[in-house]
């Protein structure tokens, strides 16, 4: 008799919860900050309320993983990680998305209509106020370069940047920035010589820069940094002159969703005007679309910044990123460019972060 | 009886239609190869461009190929159709030194691509790919084996070229086809003019014109044109003939009649009875001429319009020929002649036709004989019997008749050359009128004896026809 009323309570405990997720489910995976993400998340449900949202915010390898899980395949995939994500819609991974927002969406921020840019977030330097009371804060790339070389012993351990073995994003941000020059190198070598900080995701960069472990960071998603210097008046956020690379969130619908009518209103949501009015008013994601209006707009940010913007190409190229052999390349080189500076003295102060490098978690 | 049936302009229709259709379904089903050709041929040089983009960033490294996957390569296999790529670069064991699919090659594929390029069409996961594999011969100082290159994409965009190359060649069919069926429409127009200025030309006629056309036809209604033509010149022989008949007719009745006139006039002025009777034996005379040769003209009127009356019978050609010789040979007229029959045959000979004209015909065979041969003269009838035809004959030892004017001796009106006598010229007309009814034929010719003999060739019954 006990074993039967455990079972029915065990019956009646499975089923509630099935019974209010069966209502209509959304299952998303996405590298973006629920933080940050929260006032678009909650006018997409105040827009579809009958869509039970279950946004789960992971790390941009993990999305990755999940994408090719066969047992339970997400609806929604979004990660800043361009290539990866161009990666998984070249082997199949996502579905057509066929709608009047699909459409009208920007050539240059999409791919077979299937995979979307939604959001466009420049690339950074950050600094602590410390920093300028003894150089003048860097503007361009360039003067980071002078800045490592000359006071490389004021700076070390002073700066830091993502590692681009453990962060897809930071893997393609250097990858990119090497595309553009080969100083590129010397920047890399000066940044090693100084014993920089190699760091998996821009949130740990900022905190480290608020704590004062750091004085300067380069290559933070402009969006976090943004946010973040609002709240810590010590954080000073610089998009470079030269160049700023931009980084475009890519969301997906996966082939295998569960719940494809859920995805679609999702990504319609993301791509349509209101979505994109929330992105651009609400979130320091800056609005792709030159139709809404707000603090954070890709034309906002022309405005501002000028005509210095590169956004990552998102097309088949990004694909020779996630090459494997090519990775391994660059990853020998980036480590080769790493230590040269620092190889006369082997001795001292080898920097913890570069052990990381080689062990640091593929793909 | 003129039956519609249909019109030129649809019938022309038609055949264009169907050969339109036909040739259409072989041009369009032509047109839809060559654009796939002409996409394939498009987008697999992109694949080239793009394995040649790879081969040039192989290098050894340590007796290991080792490659850096060229972005442009990348885009260039994407095409501005952005298809799913597929790249892959084995070593010469089939090891993968780079690559993003788990697309498999096949050892038979790697053995054809090391003799030479290949294309391939290849369904992957549900999707058709085209593949292209090549060897390179690349040299490194440890080792010197060759690598194979692999790359594919997918094929939305030859899909969209051959589509977009087809419906071209469509809409160019279909203008085709419309300006065709314009210009035919034109074209029929001016081809059939021709036959609507002749109905016009028609149409304008008056009722008694029966000049020949004067018109310009082309060559394939020429011989209509001709065919009413001649339509018109015997129509106009026709009506020729019937007024030089009326206008000879006229006059022959005019003479006696004159006569007539003057004999009663001159008894009229005279008081002596002996002229009176004179005059009437002269009159009564001259009215049985002028009444023979009327009804001779009513029996010619007779033969020519009544067609009519097909009232044929089976004849035997001995008695009506006996029956006719013994009649005429009773007759006045024919007491100064010989009137006698040839040796016939024994037993009846059939011919079909009409009695009275085979009496009228024979009739005027000897009244013509008794006219134009001096007294004495001696006329036989005969029969004689050939394999296909019954003969009838009949000769004198008159005169003759000279060849130039026995051509036209069955003329009316004709004389023979001879102004001497009292006859009307009308008898042999009426003979070959007779003939002709019965589809017989006559044949004039000079006797043995040197008078004339006209022989008259009937078709014969059969003896089942005449059972």
């Amino acid at each position: 008799m006990p074993i039967r009323r455990v079972a029915l309570v065990w019956f009646l405990g499975a089923l509630i919860p099935c019974l209010a997720w069966a209502d209509n489910p959304l299952v998303v995976e996405a590298a973006l900050d629920r933080e940050v993400a929260a006032p678009l998340l909650d006018a997409f449900e105040e827009a579809h309320p009958h869509i039970q949202l279950n946004f789960r915010d992971r790390s941009t390898l993990e999305v990755d993983a999940r994408v090719a899980d066969e047992e339970s395949p997400p609806d929604v995939v979004i990660s800043s990680a361009m290539p990866w994500q161009m990666a998984r819609v070249n082997e199949d991974y996502a579905q057509r998305l066929e709608s009047p927002e699909a459409r009208a969406w920007p050539e240059w921020a999409k791919w077979r209509d299937e995979v979307f840019g939604f959001t466009f977030e420049p690339i950074v330097m950050a600094y602590r106020l410390d920093l300028s009371r003894y150089v003048m804060p860097p503007k361009t790339h360039a003067d980071l370069h002078t800045l490592l070389t000359q006071h490389r012993e004021t700076l070390r351990d002073k700066v830091t940047t993502y590692s681009p073995s453990r962060s897809g994003v930071g893997y393609t941000l250097f990858q990119q920035d090497a595309r553009y020059t080969t100083r590129f190198w010397d920047l890399v070598a000066a940044m090693g010589a100084t014993d920089t900080n190699l760091e998996a995701n821009t949130r740990s960069m900022l905190e480290g820069l608020s704590e004062g472990r750091y004085w300067l960071g380069y290559n933070l998603l402009g969006s976090y940094a943004m946010v973040w210097a609002q709240s810590h008046p010590e954080v000073f956020v610089q998009v470079p002159q030269d160049y700023s690379l931009v980084m475009m969130r890519m969301a997906f619908i996966h082939r295998d969703a569960p719940h494809p009518g859920a995805a679609r209103a999702f990504l319609d949501f993301l791509l349509g005007r209101e979505g994109q009015r929330v992105i651009a008013g609400e979130t320091p994601l800056f609005s792709v679309r030159s139709d809404v209006m707000g603090p954070y707009t890709a034309q906002r940010l022309r405005d501002q910044v000028g005509e210095r913007l590169y956004p990552i190409p998102l097309n088949a190229s990004l694909l020779a990123f996630v090459d494997p052999s090519r990775r391994a390349a660059f990853m020998e080189r980036w480590q080769r460019e790493f230590q040269r500076l620092s190889q006369p003295e082997p001795s001292q102060g080898e920097p913890s972060a570069e052990s990381h490098i080689d062990k640091g978690p593929q793909r | 009886m003129i039956e519609v049936e249909g019109t030129l302009k649809s019938r022309l229709a038609i055949w264009l239609l169907a050969t339109v259709s036909a040739l259409g379904v072989l041009l369009l089903a032509e047109a839809y190869f060559s654009s796939q050709r002409a996409a394939e041929r498009a987008y697999d040089s992109q694949l080239e461009a793009a394995a040649l983009t790879i081969a040039e960033a192989v290098q050894w490294e340590a007796g290991q190929p080792v490659v850096e996957i060229p972005s442009a390569a990348l885009q260039i296999l994407a095409t501005r159709h952005q298809e799913r790529v597929f790249y892959a670069v084995l070593d010469a064991d089939g090891q993968t030194v780079s690559g993003n699919l788990d697309l498999d090659i096949a050892p038979e594929w790697r053995r054809r691509a090391s003799s030479q390029p290949i294309w391939l069409n290849d369904a992957y996961h549900g999707t058709q790919w085209r593949l292209y594999g090549r060897e390179l011969d690349s040299a490194g100082w440890e080792t010197q084996d060759p690598v194979q290159i692999w790359v594919g994409h997918t094929m939305t965009g030859r899909e969209s070229l051959t589509e977009v190359l087809f419906e071209h060649a469509v809409t160019r069919f279909v203008i085709m086809v419309l300006l065709a069926g314009v210009l035919m429409l034109l074209a029929m127009r001016v081809a059939l003019a021709p036959l609507r200025r002749l109905r016009q030309q028609l149409r304008r006629r008056d009722a008694d014109d029966m000049q020949p056309l004067d018109t310009r036809v082309p060559e394939e209604m020429r011989e209509m044109a001709e065919t009413l033509d001649s339509l018109f010149t015997r129509q106009r022989q026709g009506r020729e003939a019937l007024l030089r008949f009326t206008a000879d007719a006229s006059h022959q009745l005019k003479t006696p009649l004159a006569g007539l006139q003057t004999t009663s006039e001159l008894a009229l002025k005279s008081d002596s009875p002996d002229a009176w009777r004179q005059a009437l034996v002269e009159v009564h005379g001259s009215a049985e001429r002028t009444s023979r040769l009327a009804s001779q003209l009513l029996s010619m009127a007779r033969l020519r319009h009544a067609v009519e009356a097909n009232a044929t019978a089976r004849i035997d050609a001995l008695a009506l020929l006996h029956e006719t010789a013994f009649d005429w040979a009773q007759r006045d007229a024919a007491q100064a002649h010989d009137i006698g029959l040839a040796s016939l045959p024994a037993s009846p000979q059939y011919i079909q036709g009409e009695a009275w004209a085979l009496r009228e015909l024979l009739g005027n065979l000897i009244d013509n004989a008794l006219r134009y041969t001096p007294p004495g003269s001696v006329i036989t009838l005969g029969v004689v019997s050939h394999a296909q035809t019954l003969e009838l004959y009949i000769e004198d030892d008159g005169p003759g008749v000279s060849p130039e004017v026995m051509a036209h001796l069955h003329h009316p009106f004709e004389r023979g050359g001879r102004q001497d006598t009292e006859g009307s010229g009308l008898g042999l007309a009426i003979v070959d009128s007779i003939v002709r009814r019965h589809e017989a034929r006559m044949q004039v010719e000079s006797a043995e004896k040197g008078g004339l003999r006209v022989r008259l060739f009937f078709p014969y019954l059969t003896q089942h026809e005449q059972g």
